[in-house]
């Protein structure tokens, strides 16, 4: 251990000294507002740290932390999203009975087992990190416990996050048993070679049960039975974490462990993507064709776009990787906007999120619901949105590889797609029910903090969408490194 | 200084968002401001950008200001960029600077509107989509603007839209003119499959270098332009939609469907000249259409009782001059007629929406009359801006624009005595009824009480249209009264030179503008006879007037041709076979999801059993696949 | 030496028979041989001496989980100085220092639960204490 693997360190480091530090202030005294306060501070020092760690990477920290370019950029997106989260976090938890600020010593330790599983390139980090989110996530979920759903799902997640880990660890150990190593490059590299040349029936085996750890986390269609419940059992910040953080670390991970392995096209593992990219896609668009509940049609939602982003990852070459961080970054952007302003408007004890809340809500608070639809656009692939070029990468990164069957799988699903956005968004426009008792959120100011982080949301969305060079140049920078 | 010209666009587009947004809630005199204030920046801006111009021109004649790139796939980049030259300089001022002069007139005209801070979104988008289609640089951005002032155009239409005949007349425009646009949009497929670039100024370069005169591309792709130049700017076959979209308020009428937008077609021919010329035989169809147009709307505005629908068919008639004039090679001959027809179409509708106010929104001529002592202001801007229009000699600039025309049709490219013959009679046509116009209107006995003058807003924009009507002409003199063609000779840097073919014997410059001073003259005395000094009272009646007043009855054509098959197949086709495929798609989806949703139980037990299942058949296909 | 799998572990199964012949003769041997007498005092439930009372399905407070909770928590933790120790020669002051870190978030977090009042049994006069004891219990009371 090193000055320079500090330095390298150093974000993760502020982060988890900021978790620490905002766990410590509770203790001495409780504050919504510092804690907030204090949760945000960490975060922009974290991010501000980047730069001073980008001086002394690419470099190996241990055996277990690979930091680099692609690691970084990660980590800053990661922490830029948390900080979103942050501020809407803070309007929500204010109508909040119960204690406000544990959930921010939480969110901070959900973040930096994100940034761990990012830069982990050693089975015991990527499980280390694993962990410190489920674990993190768990008391998240749960977090409003004195209402039945957070409960319940809080302990759903619980029980069914156990049990994929243990999935996960029990698949280390059998790649470990037949491969001698845990080092995940030195993995990648039994996938390369010929097919099933160099990797026993164990290796395959520990691959697949890996991969059920990491899909659940995922919710890749077959692991995704438990998105809908915990989406919407989940407090709504702590949903669009899930969303976010959560699923974009453990993606970041598959794509940088899979990727250099070249081309796994043909090999069973490969085969088993496509199968996950093609269930989640269909699975998802048709669960979510006549949900009424906005969280889990959002949930369902995630499970397709999960299945889109797969198709990236399963082709090959560079392209793949980019299109995939491209997709990712778009999609995590319009998620938790989505979120954002749900949670805006579902301010109170109840969260409103049953699809007739929202009818008529154009003629009431107009700015939110164009933002709104400006989200949905984007989910649904519209041009000039983020989600329309996410999508047209993915398209071009899938085109490149001929998997035409995928792609075909791809159109006919978004097009399924587009019907529920449609729905949501005609309601937001329909005009006011005569009995409107139920307002959302009585015509109050919209928070700064919460204001100011959807505003740079939707901004990001117009402009990945119709400027995306920069973005575009950057990430091909950074995967540079692999793919 | 160039580097302003982004402004133009910038700002109304700004201001229509803005208005969009807050609008309604904004006081009046703001949105005003806003609505008004930003177009008038814009032409100051565009101002000085065509100062800078002027007086130190960029090299070769033409600027480039590149904006950026949308997305990059393959060969496909579209760049955003804005190109200047002496053409779209010229378009530039015109839409700015009458632009505002309507908005202006706007301000006052419609003040009791309900809808008023929409009305000034709804225009100010329209002034940033015109100017976007007339900057943009690449053949993209021009459809982009093409579609935005299609779509304000029937949003202006529509726009109120409470009634519906409004409605209706909405989208008749918008429908027909889509026929256009996709001839357009497919010639813009057409030309990236073939030349591998939108970008203007490459394309032209491009289309000169590869294809030959005359060659089936050429035609092809010149054909499929001339179907969207066509549609936009209301000629045969296509000129059906623009005497209904005068249902629109009268500052719409005077701005979109007079002044600009309907000069759109003329603009893209203009622009791609270059494809016609290598498609002569087009070339000579666009001629053909515009003689046609300008002489089958002036029969058509000779029958009217409406005023508003003797100034639409008047417009389709001098679009018609105007692709005469394209059809002919006389390029700048066009652009100077554009111009000249921008002010004085402005300035007749503004003054009709004056005489409309006044009389309680009474649009039929044969109920006003002797209105000349009421509405001094209107009058007087009848007299001027009908006098353009007729071609008052030496004194207005129509005529000095449609002199230019009347002149190439004889001796330009494609010139031929027809050409010659079309346009004299249809300058006769148009000296009738617009002293017709004039006429019933302020002459005669007063049928209709006025209940409100034309304040300062409604009048200082007609005085400055007056003074453009008359002087603008000017800028482009025929030599040959020793005259300096100033405006073409600007235009030539870009556009083809005038060229003389045919001279004499007979006709020659001086015994065109002999004639038609003349034709001028016997279409003012046929007007004064008929209805000044035998005061006809009624329209006539006959069955050739009312073929006419129908717009020689394209409209029945149409609907018996086109709109009754297709609702008699619609009807009988309700339930057909192709859709009953996309039923049973749809019922598909609907069973998957319903046999889907019942794998969402809520069960833990049922979900950790799925991670277990899931991994089972990964583990046996793993298994099979060994 | 042993050859094969079943040689190997041959004194394992020793091991198991004998230990089960040992318990099974000791509680055999015990039944036949013993006296036998039955009142109710000899058939309640042994609880160290004390007179037990009410029934064995009442409810704990959930304290109990909770400290019991924390106990394994610290327990675990103080296992990773086993380790420590045999590696302390080799890492020398790194480990030092990393382990007075690990012992100072442990503190830290040992000082959370302690001002959040989960140690604080009593629970009168304090706010937070009681407040902790009534959320963490509030399902058990409302159920």
């Amino acid at each position: 251990m090193t000055a320079s693997d500090l330095v390298a360190l150093s974000p993760l480091i502020l982060l988890s000294a900021t978790a620490l530090v905002v766990m410590l202030s509770i203790a001495i005294r409780r504050h919504h507002g510092a804690s907030a306060t204090l949760a945000l501070l960490g975060l922009a020092a974290s991010f501000a740290s980047l730069r001073w760690a980008a001086s002394v990477t690419p470099r190996q920290v241990t055996g277990l932390l690979l930091i680099d370019g692609y690691t970084l950029f990660y980590w800053g997106v990661l922490l830029a999203l948390a900080a979103a989260v942050v501020l809407l976090a803070y309007s929500y938890l204010e109508h909040q009975t119960g204690h406000q600020e544990e959930f921010y010593c939480l969110m901070l330790l959900a973040t930096a087992g994100g940034l761990v599983l990012v830069a982990s390139s050693h089975m015991a980090s990527l499980f280390l990190g694993f962990e410190i989110l489920s674990v993190s996530l768990y008391a998240l979920i749960a977090y409003l416990h004195l209402q039945r759903l957070p409960l319940e799902a809080g302990v759903k997640y619980l029980v069914l996050a156990a049990t994929s880990s243990a999935f996960l660890l029990f698949g280390m150990a059998l790649l470990y048993s037949e491969t001698g190593s845990m080092q995940l490059a030195t993995l990648a590299r039994f996938y390369m070679g010929a097919p099933n040349a160099a990797l026993g029936a164990a290796g395959w085996a520990g691959t697949v049960l890996m991969l059920t750890g990491i899909g659940f986390k995922l919710a890749v269609v077959p692991f995704h039975l438990w998105t809908p419940d915990v989406y919407q059992g989940a407090p709504l910040p702590t949903t669009a974490l899930v969303a976010t953080i959560s699923k974009g670390s453990v993606f970041a991970l598959l794509l940088r462990w899979f990727h250099p392995a070249g081309s796994l096209a043909g090999t069973p593992v490969w085969w088993a993507f496509v199968i996950m990219a093609a269930a989640s896609m269909l699975a998802g668009n048709l669960l979510a064709l006549r949900q009424n509940n906005v969280k889990r049609l959002l949930a369902y939602s995630s499970i397709a776009h999960m299945g889109y982003l797969m198709v990236a990852f399963v082709a090959a070459g560079p392209l793949a990787v980019q299109a995939a961080t491209y997709y990712l970054l778009a999609y995590v952007i319009t998620i938790l906007g989505a979120f954002g302003i749900m949670s805006v408007l579902c301010s109170g004890e109840e969260e409103c999120c049953e699809l007739e809340d929202y009818r008529g809500l154009f003629w009431q608070r107009p700015v939110l619901a164009a933002m709104f639809s400006a989200m949905l656009l984007s989910l649904a692939g519209i041009p000039l949105t983020a989600g329309f070029l996410g999508k047209f990468y993915v398209m071009a990164a899938g085109a490149s590889s001929a998997l035409w069957l995928l792609l075909f799988v791809l159109v006919a699903s978004s097009t399924i797609g587009l019907y529920y956005y449609l729905r949501v968004l005609v309601v937001l426009f329909s005009s006011l029910p005569e009995d409107h008792v139920k307002v959302m959120l009585p015509r109050g100011r919209v928070p700064a903090g919460a204001g100011f982080s959807l505003a740079v949301l939707v901004i990001l969305l117009f402009v990945f969408g119709l400027y995306p060079a920069p973005l575009w140049d950057l990430i091909r920078g950074i995967s540079a490194g692999i793919g | 200084m160039l580097n302003l010209l982004w402004l133009a666009p910038a700002l109304p587009l700004t201001s229509a968002v803005l208005l969009a947004i807050f609008g309604s809630r904004w006081p009046r005199k703001l949105v005003s401001l806003a609505g008004v204030g930003s177009i008038g920046l814009a032409a100051v801006a565009s101002m000085l950008v065509a100062w800078s111009f002027l007086t130190a021109p960029p090299p070769g004649n033409a600027f480039v200001l590149p904006l950026w790139t949308w997305m990059a796939a393959g060969s496909f980049r579209p760049e955003f960029g804005l190109y200047l030259d002496p053409v779209s300089l010229l378009m530039l001022l015109v839409v700015t600077f009458v632009g505002f002069l309507i908005h202006l007139y706007s301000t006052e005209y419609m003040r009791g509107d309900e809808g008023y801070a929409r009305f000034f979104a709804y225009m100010n988008l329209f002034v940033a989509s015109m100017l976007l289609l007339v900057l943009g640089s690449n053949l993209l951005v021009l459809y982009m603007g093409w579609e935005g002032v299609g779509l304000c155009s029937y949003l202006l239409i529509g726009f109120w839209y409470r009634d519906a005949a409004n409605v209706r007349a909405a989208n008749k425009a918008f429908l027909v003119t889509r026929i256009g646009d996709t001839a357009f949009a497919i010639g813009l497929f057409l030309l990236f499959t073939q030349l591998g670039t939108l970008d203007i100024q490459q394309l032209m370069q491009r289309a000169q270098s590869q294809w030959p005169a005359g060659s089936t591309l050429a035609i092809a792709a010149a054909a499929l332009l001339l179907g969207g130049a066509v549609g936009k700017s209301a000629q045969l076959p296509l000129q059906t939609w623009l005497p209904d979209a005068m249902a629109g308020p009268t500052p719409t009428s005077a701005l979109i469907h007079a002044a600009t937008m309907v000069t759109a077609g003329v603009y893209l021919i203009a622009r791609t000249h270059v494809l016609f010329t290598l498609a002569p035989e087009v070339q000579l169809v666009v001629a053909v259409i515009g003689a046609a147009t300008l002489l089958m709307a002036a029969c058509s505005a000779l029958v009217q009782r409406d005023i508003k629908r003797v100034l639409a068919y008047s417009t389709i008639s001098q679009i018609g001059y105007m692709f005469l004039a394209l059809g002919l090679g006389a390029w700048s001959a066009a652009m100077f007629h554009f111009m000249t027809h921008a002010f004085f179409k402005a300035l007749l509708f503004l003054a009709a929406g004056a005489v409309i106010q006044s009389l309680h929104h009474e649009q039929d001529m044969f109920r006003m009359g002797g209105l000349r002592r009421e509405l001094p202001v209107a009058f007087w801007s009848f007299v001027i801006g009908g006098s353009a229009l007729a071609g008052l000699p030496l004194l207005t600039a129509g005529f000095f624009s449609k002199d230019l025309i009347l002149w190439q049709s004889w001796a330009g490219l494609n010139g031929s005595i027809w050409f010659w013959l079309c346009g004299m009679l249809g300058a006769l046509l148009t000296s009738l009824y617009t002293y017709r116009l004039v006429f019933l209107v302020f002459y005669g006995t007063a049928k209709s009480h006025v209940s409100e003058r034309p304040g300062l807003a409604i009048k200082l924009p007609l005085a400055v249209l007056c003074v453009l009507s008359i002087f603008a002409g000017y800028l482009d003199t025929p030599p040959h009264f020793g005259g300096v063609p100033r405006l073409s000779n600007f235009l030539n840097s870009t556009l083809p030179a005038l060229e003389e073919v045919h001279v004499g014997p007979v006709i020659t410059e001086v015994t065109t503008a002999l004639t038609a001073s003349l034709v001028f003259l016997a279409g003012f005395s046929l007007a004064y006879l008929l209805y000044y000094r035998r005061r006809v009272e009624q329209p006539a009646e006959s069955a050739l007037a009312r073929f006419w007043a129908a717009g020689w009855g394209f409209d029945t054509l149409y609907s018996w041709i086109f709109v009754r098959p297709f609702v008699w197949l619609a009807e009988v086709n309700r339930r057909d076979i192709v859709d009953s495929l996309y039923t049973a798609l749809a019922s598909l989806t609907q069973a998957s999801n319903g046999l889907l949703q019942r794998t969402e139980t809520g069960h833990v037990r049922w979900y950790a059993s799925g991670l277990a299942i899931g991994s089972a058949v990964f583990l046996g296909l793993v298994w099979w696949m060994r | 030496m042993p050859t094969s799998a079943a040689e190997n572990y041959f004194p394992v199964l020793l091991q198991i028979l004998i230990a089960m012949a040992v318990a099974g003769g000791m509680v055999g041997g015990s039944f036949f041989l013993g006296h036998k007498v039955r009142n109710r005092i000899k058939d309640m439930p042994y609880e160290s001496g004390m007179v037990p009372t009410g029934d064995a399905r009442g409810r704990f407070s959930v304290k109990f989980y909770l400290v019991g909770m924390l106990f394994i928590l610290f327990d675990i933790e103080a296992i990773f100085l086993y380790p420590w120790v045999v590696v302390f020669h080799e890492l020398k002051m790194l480990a030092f220092i990393e382990m007075v870190l690990f012992i100072v978030f442990v503190l830290a977090g040992f000082f959370y639960i302690w001002k959040k009042g989960v140690l604080n049994w009593a629970a009168e006069g304090n706010d937070e204490g009681k407040d902790a004891v009534r959320i963490l219990s509030h399902d058990q009371h409302a159920a």
